[in-house]
């Protein structure tokens, strides 16, 4: 009788013991595959975090003070020697007229803006400067796709290319979901702003943040509490480009309009 | 008769992958640099030469070394707020080591020096001072002539 059960169904005792023994380790070998890679991820999250470091830097644009001078600009091209038709920091001039939103940012705005056309001062409803740059990321997606780790998240929280190790393949240019990242026409390498990482090493502020003399910018550490950073941060209200994408950005925006994007 | 075992072509197959993957640890040992950061995943050196580059601009403080009377009055003055490289040029261009290297006059004395910042536009924010024909004087302006007949660069009240 026994016997021919177990002839007659496909899941015989036997089988259904070997299956039942392949789901439980299956499973058991799922769970610890996604809890080793869960605390894997938590630390490279608490790396970024920069819990142990002595500095958390932080990035403030104030939309409503940018005048569109474009010396952010030009300072940033003479510090880190970036060459003609690309650019590492730039301002962006929004129109918002009931046809649409028109954006333009000649030469980056390192020249600064002819005025509106006629017609188009005419319709617009309002108009102002948005300041762009990279954002610095805490989950920078364009060091997740470089194949080489020449680009990374130091310590102190700068996303930094390593020029000596870049392939110039550009997957990070198309990841950057700020369109923050080029190739260097002149090195071949991917080049992006750095916070001016150099001088903030040297115990000076970015270029551009020395520049601006509306104090559109601001730079500073999120570790001290007295930084005007800390103070904006905690009080302000503020929003971040894209926050969609979960990259976690480290530039914050005051007055941000909601045309931007 | 041979005294071969059977499986010596599979033995000969091992030995030829221990070459392979020593070969290999070998390569990768002598390829990666020393200061490879296994945990972040870049080259550690590239975190010192980032931070070692050469700066150029000084900052406002920066001329108070040989220019101090001038910061000092400045700072008194309408535009106490601006970089000076922003006009005059970055430091390193005007000074290597302690040398004057070049003059950091601003050699741009037109009027699209002051109307980079105080053009008219209506992207900038009210109450930004903007450059305006509703100005008598400004009416009467005549080609070629620049800002700074009336206007003083560092203090240019209207």
């Amino acid at each position: 009788m026994k016997k021919t059960n177990s002839d007659s169904s496909p899941l015989g005792s036997k089988s259904r013991r070997v299956f039942l023994k392949q789901i439980v380790s299956g499973t058991a070998t799922t769970l610890m595959i996604y809890a080793s890679g869960a605390r894997g991820g938590h630390k490279i999250a608490r790396m970024w975090k920069q819990k142990s470091t002595k500095h958390h830097w932080a990035y403030i644009i104030d939309v409503g003070k940018c005048i569109g001078w474009g010396g952010c600009v030009r300072a940033c091209r003479q510090e880190n020697d970036v060459p003609e038709g690309v650019t590492r920091t730039w301002v962006e001039r929004y129109v918002v007229t009931e046809d649409g939103v028109y954006v333009d940012s000649p030469k980056g705005g390192a020249e600064g803006f002819e005025p509106l056309s006629e017609d188009l001062k005419e319709k617009a409803i309002k108009s102002f400067f948005v300041p762009k740059m990279c954002n610095h990321c805490e989950n920078p997606p364009c060091v997740q796709v470089c194949p080489v780790g020449a680009t990374y998240k130091s310590p102190e929280g700068f996303v930094l290319v390593d020029n000596d190790y870049c392939l110039g393949c550009a997957y990070c240019v198309q990841a950057c979901p700020y369109g923050a990242r080029f190739i260097n026409p002149e090195k071949h390498v991917s080049d992006k702003c750095t916070w001016c990482h150099h001088r903030v090493k040297n115990g000076r502020q970015p270029a551009c943040v020395e520049a601006c003399p509306t104090s559109a910018r601001i730079f500073g550490d999120l570790k001290d509490p007295e930084s005007e950073v800390s103070h904006i941060l905690q009080e302000g209200i503020w929003t971040v480009l894209r926050p969609s994408m979960h990259t976690g950005p480290s530039c914050f925006y005051i007055g941000l309009p909601r045309e931007v994007i | 008769m041979k005294n071969t075992s059977r499986l010596s072509h599979l033995y000969r197959l091992g030995a030829l992958f221990l070459v392979f993957i020593i070969g290999f640890l070998v390569i990768k040992q002598l390829t990666t640099p020393s200061s490879w950061n296994y945990e972040v995943w870049y080259r550690g050196a590239s975190l010192i030469e980032n931070a070692n580059k050469p700066l150029l601009h000084g900052g406002n403080d920066s001329c108070k070394t040989c220019h101090e009377d001038v910061v000092k009055e400045v700072k008194k003055l309408k535009h106490k707020r601006l970089s000076c490289e922003g006009c005059h040029g970055p430091l390193a261009i005007h000074v290597r080591g302690d040398e004057k290297i070049a003059d950091a006059k601003v050699i741009n004395q037109s009027r699209w020096q002051c109307l980079n910042c105080h053009e008219e536009l209506i992207s900038k924010p009210k109450g930004f001072p903007q450059f305006t024909s509703e100005v008598e004087k400004h009416t009467t302006i005549e080609e070629g002539e620049t800002c700074l007949k009336c206007h003083d660069a560092h203090d240019p009240t209207p």
